[in-house]
C-alpha cells in the first residue's frame, strides 16, 4: 500500500516536473494493488471485516450462530482453495504475454544484473498469479479462522 | 443452482464477495474443466485491472491517515464555532461536520466511523437519545460520497464512458448541501431542547480560532478538487496528492501520527480497500457471466417495451434502486445496474450527469437501509444501542432523504444546474 | 443453435465496420438457415485477446478481431510491414486470392480458428501536434504514441520518430497533456475518438494496412451440417466486404470532417512514399525474420503475391 502510494505520487510528480512519466508508473501500482487486494481479502477474513449479511444471523441463537460460521469457514477454504486452481489455471494460460509497461524496465533491469528470470517481470504471469495466491491465502485464513472458532468453547 | 448457492451463503452470512465467487466457481465448474473455470479469475483480475480504480485505496488511506492526524477533530471545532449555538446545535454540527468531512473524503462509511466515535457519547452526554444520535451520524454521513470527491462518482464515470469525473463531482455539490439543509430543518423541528440551547456546544473557541485551527485541514478538499476539476490531475493523483497532504499534516504539522504507527496504518487501510474492491472484482466476474446469458439484453428488452414516460422510467429506477439498495452494496449494485439502466436513461432523454447522481445518491441511501446498510453497520458497532433501536431511529431520516432524492429527480436543475454554468 | 459473434466495435453499423459486418452477418445466417446469432459488440464478453481465447474454448463461435491474430498466429504480422499495400483494393485482391486461403490454412492448424474471411480496419496514419510531415526527415525527434506491439516500436524508429508505447485508454490524456506528440491510427478511429481536436497534422501515408479477421471455432464449424457451413461461409464473405466497405465509408468522411473542423492533412506523393518505405521496411523486415524463425517464408510469399496482384 505504501509502495503503490509512493509510486504515483512520485510518478504524477514527474509528469508535472519534468513533463514525462514513467512508463511502469500505471502498471506497476495497479499490479501491486491487485496483490495487495489479496492480502487484504485474507486479512479481513482474520479479522471478520467482510461485508456480510448479519440481520438473520443476529437473530438466530449463539449456537446455530456458531454452526453458521463454521459453515462459512468451511466454505471459504472450499472457494479459497478453487479460486487458487482457476487462478492457476488463467496464469499458466496467458501469462506469457508482455505486460506493455514493464518490458523496458525488466529487460534492462535483467541485463544490467546478468539475472536472465528478471525478463519474466516483464510478462503479466507473476502479477496474474495474484488471483491464485490470493485463492491460496484465503482457504488458509479460513482454516485458520476454523480452527481458532473450533479451539474456542462456544459462549452460551 | 447458482442463486441458490448465493443465497444460502448470504443467509448464512458468507462474505458476499466469497459468496459470488463460490457460486460463479461451481457453475463454471459444471462446464467442460478446466477452461471455462478459468473465466472467474480472468474477469476478477480484469475488474481490478485500472488505474482509475487505484484511486479508491487512495482515498480509503487519506481517511485513515485523516482520523489518525486529528483532522477530524478541527473540523468538529470549526462546525461547532458555525452552527453549534443553534437550536439543536450539537446535532447540526453532527451533519455540518459530515458536510465538511464530505470534502475531505469519498466515503460514508469513513465519515460514520470517525464522527460518530466523537458524536455519539458526546450527544448522550448532552441529554440525546443514543439512538437518535446514532442514527442522525449514520443518515448525514449519507452526504460523505454525494459532495466531491466521491468513490462512488469514480465508479460510475469508470462504467459509463463519456460521463466526466469533475462534472459528476460539480453536479454532486448542490445535492448533498440540500441535503443538509433538509436534515438539519428535520432536526431544529423535531428535536426537543430542554435545556440551554446557547451552552449546548459551545467550545469556548472564538470564530478565529477554531479557523485558525481548521485551516489546514479545510483547505484540502479546495486543493484536492480543485486540481481534480480544473483537469490538472487524474482523480488517483488527486487522491495520492491528498494522503500526501493528510501524512505531512499528522506527522510534521501536528505531529500526532508517529513514523512507527504508519505500517499499521497502510495495512488497515490495505484491509479496508480490499473488502470493497474483491466486491468489485466479484462482480465483474459475475457480470461477465450475466453478459454471456444476456440478461442485460432480456432486462432492457422488457423495461423498453414496457415504460413509456421519462416520469415513469425514473419512479421505477426509484424504486428498483431503492429496493436494490436494500440488499445490495452499492458498488455492486452499480456495477450489475447501470451499465442495463444508462443507455435506457440517455435513450429516454435524461441528462447523463443528472441520472449518474440519482443513481448515486439513490444507492447511498441504501447504506441506512437494512438489511444490508453499512452505515447503519458501522454506527451501530460505535454506539451498541442494538440493531432493531436503531432502525427505527433512522426511520425518519430515511424519509427526509427519499423526499430529497423525488425533488432531485423531479427537478433536474438542482443537479445540473453547477456543471452547466461551469461549463462541463 | 445458437452462435455467439463477439468484436470489441460499437453496434452501430453506420459508423462501425464491425459492428455493421455482425449485423449482416446475422441477418444472412438467421434468413438462411435454422441457426440463431446473438451478437456481443463493444467488448461485452471482454478484449480481443480474451475473444480469442474464448472462441477456442468453445465459449463464443465466432469473432472479429484485428490486432489479436498475430499474437495467436504470428505468421498473421507479415500483413503489418509498413508500406507494403499501396492500395485497399490491392490488399483485397491478396487477401481474398491465394495468400490469403494459405495464411488462412495456416492460422486453422495453429490455433483451431478458422478464418471465414477478411474484413478491415483500414490504413493506420500519423498525426502530430508539431509540424507537417512529408517525408521521414520530419518526423525527427517527435514523440510518437504506439500500440504496445514490437514491430511498431521498430518502424517509428526507423521513420525517426521517438515510439512512446501507451495504453490506447491513456491516449487522449497523453496528447492534451504533451507526454506526446503524436500518435497514428486509421482515420475512422481518428474522427470518432475526437482525436483530430487534440491534434494539428495528419499525413494520409497509410503506413500499415490493418485488417480484420472474421473467425470461427474449427471444431463447431465441424460439427455443421454442409448446408449450415456454406451460409455461414457465404454470409461471413459478405460481412467482410460490408466491413471494408463501412470502413471506406467512414475513411472518406473522416477526411472531410477532420479538415473542416480545422486539421491540416497532407497526402505525400509517390516519391515521399518510397522515402518512408525506403526507411521504414529494411527495419522492420529484418526484425521480423529474426522474430518468426521457421514462419519468415511468410514474408517472402507475401511478398511475392503482393508483387504478382501489382502487375
Ligand atoms: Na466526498
Ligand atoms: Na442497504
Amino acid at each position: 500500500m505504501a509502495l503503490v502510494f509512493v509510486v504515483i505520487f512520485f510518478n504524477s510528480l514527474r509528469r508535472y516536473t519534468v513533463g514525462r512519466s514513467v512508463t511502469w508508473g500505471e502498471e506497476l501500482p495497479i499490479y501491486l494493488t491487485i496483490y495487495g487486494v489479496m492480502f487484504g481479502l485474507a486479512l479481513a477474513y482474520l479479522t471478520d471485516s467482510h461485508i456480510r449479511f448479519t440481520v438473520l444471523v443476529d437473530t438466530l441463537s449463539a449456537r446455530v450462530r456458531r454452526i453458521l460460521f463454521l459453515f462459512s469457514d468451511v466454505a471459504t477454504v472450499i472457494t479459497g482453495a478453487a479460486l487458487a486452481y482457476a487462478g492457476h489455471v488463467f496464469a499458466m494460460r496467458r501469462g506469457d504475454v508482455t505486460a506493455s509497461g514493464l518490458k523496458s524496465a525488466a529487460d534492462a533491469l535483467a541485463s544490467s544484473t546478468g539475472i536472465e528470470a528478471l525478463v519474466w517481470l516483464g510478462r503479466v504471469g507473476p502479477y496474474q498469479y495474484a488471483i491464485a495466491f490470493g485463492g491460496a491465502l484465503l482457504a488458509v485464513a479460513a482454516a485458520l479462522k476454523l480452527v481458532e472458532r473450533l479451539t474456542t468453547p462456544a459462549e452460551v | 443452482m447458482v442463486y441458490a448457492i448465493l443465497i444460502v451463503g448470504l443467509l448464512a452470512g458468507v462474505p458476499i464477495a466469497i459468496s459470488i465467487v463460490a457460486a460463479l466457481l461451481v457453475f463454471m465448474g459444471l462446464g467442460d474443466l478446466p477452461y471455462t473455470l478459468r473465466i472467474v479469475p480472468t474477469e476478477m483480475f480484469k475488474g481490478l485491472n485500472s488505474f482509475p480504480l487505484l484511486a479508491i485505496p487512495l482515498f480509503v488511506l487519506a481517511g485513515e491517515v485523516m482520523n489518525e492526524s486529528g483532522i477530524t477533530s478541527r473540523i468538529i471545532g470549526f462546525a461547532s464555532v458555525i452552527v453549534g449555538r443553534m437550536r439543536a446545535g450539537l446535532a447540526l454540527v453532527n451533519i455540518w461536520a459530515s458536510v465538511i468531512f464530505a470534502g475531505l473524503s469519498g466515503s460514508a462509511v469513513a465519515d460514520t466511523s470517525a464522527i460518530g466515535r466523537v458524536f455519539i457519547p458526546e450527544m448522550e452526554k448532552k441529554g440525546y437519545d443514543r439512538s437518535f444520535a446514532a442514527a442522525l451520524t449514520a443518515a448525514s454521513s449519507v452526504i460523505g460520497p454525494i459532495i466531491p470527491p466521491s468513490i462512488p462518482v469514480i465508479i460510475y464515470a469508470l462504467i459509463v464512458s463519456g460521463v466526466s469525473v469533475p462534472a459528476l463531482f460539480m453536479a454532486g455539490v448542490i445535492p448533498g448541501i440540500l441535503l443538509a439543509l433538509f436534515l438539519s430543518a428535520y432536526v431544529m423541528l423535531t428535536v426537543k431542547v430542554d435545556h440551554d440551547a446557547a451552552a449546548e456546544h459551545d467550545t469556548g473557541q472564538s470564530a478565529g480560532q477554531a479557523l485558525l485551527a481548521g485551516i489546514l485541514p479545510l483547505l484540502m478538499p479546495v486543493f484536492v478538487v480543485g486540481s481534480i476539476l480544473l483537469g490538472v490531475v487524474t482523480p488517483t493523483e488527486a487522491a495520492s496528492f491528498a494522503v500526501a497532504y493528510a501524512l505531512i499534516l499528522g506527522v510534521f504539522v501536528y505531529r500526532n501520527i508517529a513514523l512507527r504507527a504508519l505500517p499499521r496504518i497502510f495495512a488497515s487501510a490495505m484491509k479496508d480497500s480490499a473488502v470493497i474492491l474483491i466486491i468489485i472484482a466479484a462482480v465483474s466476474a459475475a457480470n461477465w457471466l450475466l453478459t454471456y446469458n444476456r440478461v442485460p439484453n432480456m432486462l432492457t428488452d422488457w423495461v423498453l417495451a414496457n415504460v413509456d414516460s421519462q416520469t415513469t422510467f425514473l419512479l421505477a429506477v426509484i424504486v428498483l434502486f431503492l429496493l436494490v439498495g436494500l440488499f445490495l452494496e452499492g458498488i455492486a449494485a452499480m456495477l450489475v445496474l447501470v451499465p442495463i439502466m444508462h443507455p435506457i436513461a440517455v435513450s429516454m432523454g435524461v441528462d447523463p450527469v443528472h441520472f449518474g447522481i440519482l443513481v448515486i445518491f439513490n444507492l447511498m441511501i441504501g447504506l441506512i437501509t437494512p438489511p444490508l446498510g453499512l452505515c447503519l453497520f458501522v454506527a451501530e458497532g460505535v454506539a451498541n444501542v442494538g440493531m432493531a433501536r436503531l432502525i427505527r431511529s433512522i426511520m425518519p431520516f430515511f424519509f427526509v432523504e427519499v423526499l430529497v432524492l423525488v425533488i432531485l429527480t423531479f427537478v433536474p436543475e438542482t443537479v445540473i444546474w453547477l456543471p452547466r454554468v461551469l461549463g462541463y | 443453435q445458437t452462435l455467439r459473434v463477439a468484436h470489441v466495435d460499437p453496434d452501430d453499423w453506420t459508423g462501425s465496420k464491425k459492428g455493421a459486418a455482425a449485423q449482416i452477418f446475422k441477418n444472412i445466417v438467421e434468413g438462411e438457415s435454422d441457426l440463431t446469432v446473438e451478437l456481443f459488440p463493444a467488448g461485452a464478453l471482454g478484449n480481443e485477446d480474451e475473444l480469442v481465447s474464448q472462441a477456442q474454448d468453445g465459449l463464443t463461435q465466432v469473432v472479429l478481431v484485428s490486432g489479436a491474430m498475430s499474437k495467436i498466429c504470428p505468421a498473421a504480422s507479415v500483413l503489418d510491414i509498413p508500406y507494403t499495400f499501396s492500395s485497399a483494393p490491392l490488399a483485397w485482391e491478396v487477401l481474398d486470392g491465394e495468400f490469403g486461403d494459405a495464411l488462412a490454412e495456416h492460422c486453422l492448424e495453429q490455433t483451431g480458428l478458422r478464418t471465414l474471411a477478411y474484413g478491415e480496419t483500414g490504413f493506420r496514419n500519423f498525426t502530430n501536434s508539431e509540424r507537417e510531415i512529408r517525408t521521414p526527415a520530419d518526423m525527427e525527434g517527435l514523440k510518437f504514441r504506439v500500440q504496445p506491439i514490437p514491430l511498431y516500436i521498430e518502424m517509428v524508429g526507423a521513420l525517426g520518430g521517438e515510439p512512446t508505447p501507451i495504453a490506447w485508454t491513456e491516449l487522449p490524456n497523453a496528447l492534451s497533456t504533451g507526454v506526446v506528440d503524436g500518435q497514428e491510427n486509421p482515420v475512422g478511429v481518428i474522427y470518432n475518438n475526437g482525436l483530430h481536436k487534440l491534434q494539428q497534422y495528419m499525413t494520409l501515408d497509410g503506413h500499415v494496412y490493418a485488417a480484420d479477421f472474421l473467425l470461427i471455432s474449427d471444431e463447431f464449424f465441424q460439427g455443421l451440417e454442409p448446408a449450415q457451413q456454406e451460409v455461414i461461409q457465404k454470409a461471413a464473405i459478405v460481412a467482410g466486404n460490408m466491413g471494408r466497405s463501412i470502413q471506406q465509408w467512414n475513411t472518406a468522411e473522416g477526411v472531410t470532417k477532420v479538415q473542416d473542423e480545422g486539421m491540416q492533412v497532407y497526402s505525400p506523393t509517390a516519391e515521399e512514399l518510397q522515402a518512408f518505405a525506403d526507411a521504414a521496411q529494411p527495419a522492420v523486415v529484418s526484425y521480423l525474420r529474426e522474430e518468426l524463425g521457421d514462419d519468415a517464408e511468410w514474408i517472402d510469399r507475401l511478398q511475392d503475391a503482393v508483387a504478382a496482384a501489382s502487375e
